[in-house]
């Protein structure tokens, strides 16, 4: 069964490093996207998997199969690596009908003509796109060329399925529907996706891991809902959640194993993890989620209203405190005045804690404000 | 250690063939260079050599050197440029030169304000009958270039003239009225009817642009209140300037080393281009190597130019933006009231018919008429007639019955076909490669290589590069080639399609690689992933998608191969094809014949552009573009 596995695989054009030494196990029937920035390598990343681009350097296997290896000379054609690809702007053949669109592959494998025709008509059915058989893609809307695409990509039950930004050609309503059609995709067809997005939300709420890449580096490798708690570093965090983290500089103090005394912004917190705190230098960053600002009339901390976003079931107000704007997420609708006085705690076990030097985490606990 | 690099180098090629852009890369790169480099090298190379005897003699007298046939020297170059006796540098150099040049720039003036007007009438304006003048104002572009030369001397001619024996022209015929000389012989004939030629060209590279440009961005305009004056000043100008440019470097290109239309509309001698002086220089004996030197310098011209060009398309390039959403743009009203519009349209259309249509009548008349210009001597032997007219024709073994007896022409007219249609497969396939394996790997060196490379025979005046591969003909092992040793026309057929397959080469690779370029890579990786092998990508996938502008990659160098006479002229015997036929009845005086397959020449290519219009929908103007 199809379990991918890269090794050091690295893509140079010149001097230019578009994917350096990446190391990565997909395993079987896992939903993986390839998050990052655009230009981070993550779009090389899948191609090379593919057999659309060939790595300077590295080994890929996929299944028991070795399909590329630099050092032996092994490499072998996307034709033959029995995978699928969604492409961003779709690729449909122009001047195809979408049957022929979808049959075309099917054709190139030599399958009976009955078969083509049975099977054709099968993913038409599951996609919904029987009606437009007959049409050509410049006929079809956006969502509806989208369907076409995915539906030739099914056709020949790829064990290995690779989608290149599929949605983003989309308007927002449309992408929140073939999201979730996709997740149903993916266990009704029972094989292995690799997504590649740079839209954090599409990673999170789709994939089972989620694989972080800058500047051609793996960032973190991990179930996204680990990659939101405990990002590895400040890359990550920054990247990952909407609003994003707050980061906040401050100088630490050790105090005990697992406490640390902090001072930023005029106020001194007592940062206290479950586990020891492996301190580097004083000069730290502490990384809070929007949610754990909890505003309050008791509130120990005293802030300003900037500036108040409510959207219906959330209101995201970002808080003024000795000018520095932090965000806070509040359930339900609310509406502060501008400069209104405000109160708020931090709260939670899951305040992350950055050595500044190395953008690394160091830690993960509470924060209690010293009056 | 060595095993393991060596390993690595083979692994390395091994991927790099696993790629057949790269094998089409580099099989171009070794064919073009044997075919283009090696002979423009050679050519160079002439320039300094000792070309005969009489040469090396005349350079030891006046150099005192002692240089044998076959050395190396630079004497040619002041010999030609700097001569001793001024009046000779001025008379072969300096003055055919000039003149040229400014030929050139009046061509290039008439033909891109001839051809900008229209791109902007069509695209722009509510003018009415488009579709008809922009069909029919592409035919002189289709016409051979002398063609037009020869309906203007048909036209203009009159009794006044002495260099041309006398005859009454059409326009005396109708009117009474004499033109002086100097409108019928000359520079300025030559460069109206260049720039008539190549006014179409124009026409579709500035239109190829205004018809693509984003609406939206005209109208950003209007809507901030700029008037029409305003957007075609600061909006329009500005983003088809660099079109505009490319149009005149190449009409400049193209006319000053045109030798056909000089040599038509020179009858008076009055008016000696560089190219007539080069070719004057190149048969002379004792004067090729002058020859060669001319044809170094208009190459120079040549390639300074499509340097310049480059340079232009290169920092402007990002203005060409293509949109969906073009179309809508709102016409420019001609005139408030409608008669405004139809007196422009009619205007237009009587002009358009004057240069397109009215020739071809002009060559039907002369086929008819035993004496030029006179209507009571009309009559239809020239065509039907099976007996012979000149016995000096006879006496060459070739025949001159009309033209439906004639086995001269028919026989050289199967074998124009013959050569056009190999050549346009050839160059038309070659072209299409070309474009694909560039496109795989835009900014590589290799692929820029023969991009350009592909490109540069554009720029190798037509009879320069006869001449090179004329000589080529003399050399051991390529002797079969040369007509005139084996007296066999196959020879001249087979050198032809050699030459222009080269030659013609640059429109089909434009054109191949602009279609290429055109559909995105993922078209075809979708096809690669779904296990299609490369051969069948090419004809089920990216020929159907770019089918019509691929087709006029095949149909151009047939067109222009049927009309070539300047490229064959060296080449060839006075039968071997068509125009080569039609020179000779020309030379003999027989007016009635020569104009007669002009006429047949033209129809011809008209009907095969219109055929493959109909049948493909690719058409001339789709080629060019870019």
């Amino acid at each position: 069964m199809p379990r991918i596995e890269l090794i050091n695989v690295s893509k140079r054009w010149g001097h230019f490093v578009a994917v350096d030494h990446l190391s990565m196990v997909i395993e079987d029937r896992e939903f993986v996207t390839l998050l990052g920035p655009s230009g981070c390598g993550k779009t090389t990343t899948l191609r090379m998997i593919a057999g659309l681009e060939t790595p300077t350097e590295g080994k890929i296997i996929i299944g028991d199969k070795v399909v590329f290896d630099s050092d032996k000379g092994i490499n072998i054609s996307a034709a033959n690596r029995d995978i699928g690809f969604l492409f961003q702007n779709y690729a449909l053949w122009p001047h195809m009908t979408v049957y022929k669109n979808i049959s075309f592959g099917l054709e190139n494998l030599k399958w009976k003509k009955d078969a083509i025709k049975e099977r054709v008509e099968e993913v038409m059915k599951t996609l919904q796109i029987s009606e437009f058989k007959d049409r050509y893609p410049s006929e079809l809307s956006g969502g509806q060329q989208q369907r076409v695409a995915i539906a030739r990509t099914l056709a020949p039950n790829p064990q290995v399925l690779f989608m290149d930004e599929p949605l983003s050609n989309l308007d927002a309503k449309l992408r929140g529907e073939m999201r979730t059609e996709l997740k149903r995709l993916h266990r009704d067809t029972d094989s292995t996706f690799v997504y590649v997005t740079h839209d954090q939300l599409e990673a999170m709420t789709l994939a089972t891991r989620t694989c972080l890449i800058n500047k051609g580096l793996l960032q973190q490798y991990d179930k996204p809902l680990n990659v939101y708690n405990h990002p590895d570093n400040l890359f990550v965090a920054d990247f990952v959640g909407s609003p994003t983290m707050n980061f906040i500089d401050a100088k630490a103090k050790k105090v005990s194993d697992n406490v640390l005394a902090l001072e930023f912004l005029n106020l001194k917190v007592n940062y206290t993890s479950e586990q020891v705190i492996n301190l580097v230098g004083e000069d730290v960053i502490l990384g809070i989620r929007p949610e754990f600002l909890l505003i309050k009339d008791d509130g120990a901390i005293n802030g300003l209203a900037y500036s108040t976003l409510p959207s219906g079931m959330e209101t995201t107000v970002k808080i003024d405190l000795k000018q520095k704007i932090l965000s806070a997420v509040q359930f339900g609708a609310v509406d502060y005045a501008f400069d209104q006085k405000i109160k708020f705690d931090i709260i939670g076990k899951k305040i992350v804690l950055f050595d500044k030097e190395s953008g690394k985490s160091i830690a993960l606990g509470s924060c209690e404000v010293v009056k | 250690m060595k095993t393991l690099s060596f390993s690595k180098i083979w692994n390395r090629t091994k991927t790099f063939f696993s790629k057949p852009a790269n094998i089409i890369l580099l099989f171009f790169t070794l064919l073009l260079t044997a075919t283009v480099i090696f002979p423009l090298i050679s050519l160079v190379l002439d320039s300094f050599m000792v070309q005969s005897i009489s040469e090396a003699r005349e350079i030891n007298e006046i150099w005192g050197t002692a240089v044998k046939k076959g050395d190396l020297t630079w004497a040619q170059w002041p010999n030609l440029l700097f001569n001793a006796n001024s009046e000779y540098s001025l008379y072969f150099f300096w003055q055919p030169l000039y003149k040229s040049v400014f030929m050139a720039l009046l061509a290039c003036l008439i033909a891109v304000i001839g051809g900008g007007v229209l791109a902007w009438l069509i695209t722009r304006s509510n003018l009415p009958f488009k579709k008809f003048i922009s069909a029919v104002f592409i035919f002189p572009y289709i016409m051979p270039s002398w063609s037009i030369a020869m309906f203007w001397e048909n036209f203009f001619k009159n009794t006044s003239i002495a260099a041309s024996n006398y005859q009454m022209g059409i326009l005396e015929a109708i009117t009474g009225i004499q033109v002086p000389v100097g409108f019928v012989y000359g520079l300025v004939p030559c460069a109206i009817v260049l720039g008539i030629h190549y006014a179409p060209f124009a026409y579709i590279l500035i239109g190829g642009i205004l018809r693509n440009m984003d609406a939206n961005l005209e109208e950003a305009a209007t809507i901030l209140k700029a008037s029409r004056f305003r957007i075609l000043r600061k909006i329009t100008l500005p983003i088809v300037a660099p079109a505009l440019i490319s149009t005149i470097l190449l009409v400049f290109a193209s006319s000053i080393s045109s030798y056909t239309v000089p040599a038509f509309l020179n009858a008076d001698n009055s008016f000696t281009s560089i190219s007539i002086a080069m070719r004057g220089l190149i048969i002379t004996a004792g004067k090729k190597g002058q020859g060669y030197v001319v044809a170094v310098i208009l190459l120079s011209f040549s390639i300074l130019i499509l340097t310049i060009n480059n340079w232009f398309t290169r920092s402007r390039r990002s203005f060409t933006t293509v949109s969906g959403k073009s179309g809508q743009v709102s016409k420019f009203r001609i005139g408030n009231k409608p008669w405004i519009k139809w007196t422009v349209a009619s205007v237009l259309i009587l002009v358009v018919s004057f240069f397109a249509i009215f020739p071809l009548i002009s060559f039907v008349l002369e086929s008819l008429q035993e004496t030029s210009g006179n209507f009571s001597t009309l009559t239809l032997k020239y065509w039907f007639s099976a007996e012979s007219f000149d016995v000096r024709i006879t006496a060459q073994g070739q025949s001159s019955q009309g033209i439906f007896h004639n086995a001269t022409i028919w026989n050289a007219f199967g074998r124009s076909v013959l050569v056009a249609s190999v050549v346009a497969l050839v160059a038309g396939t070659f072209g299409i490669l070309i474009g694909y394996a560039v496109s795989k790997n835009r900014r590589s060196r290799i692929a820029n290589y023969v991009s350009s490379t592909a490109f540069l025979p554009y720029l190798i005046p037509a009879l320069s590069f006869g001449a090179i591969f004329f000589s080529l003909t003399y050399k051991e092992g390529f002797q079969w080639l040369n007509v005139s040793s084996t007296n066999n026309e196959m020879s001249a057929v087979a050198i032809c399609i050699l030459v222009a397959s080269i030659k013609f080469l640059p429109f089909a690779s434009r054109s191949g690689t602009n279609a290429m370029l055109q559909v995105s890579g993922e078209i075809e990786e979708a096809a690669i992933i779904t296990g299609c092998p490369w051969w069948k990508r090419m004809t089920h996938v990216l020929f159907p998608i770019q089918k019509s502008s691929l087709i006029s990659g095949y149909l151009l160098p047939f067109i222009s191969c049927m009309r070539e006479l300047t490229l064959f002229v060296l080449i060839t015997s006075s039968f071997s094809l068509i125009t080569n036929v039609l020179q000779f009845y020309d030379v003999y005086g027989m007016n009635q014949m020569s104009n007669a397959i002009n006429l047949l020449i033209v129809v011809f290519v008209i009907g095969v552009n219109f055929l493959i219009n109909k049948l493909t929908g690719a058409s001339i103007d789709k080629g060019i573009g870019g």
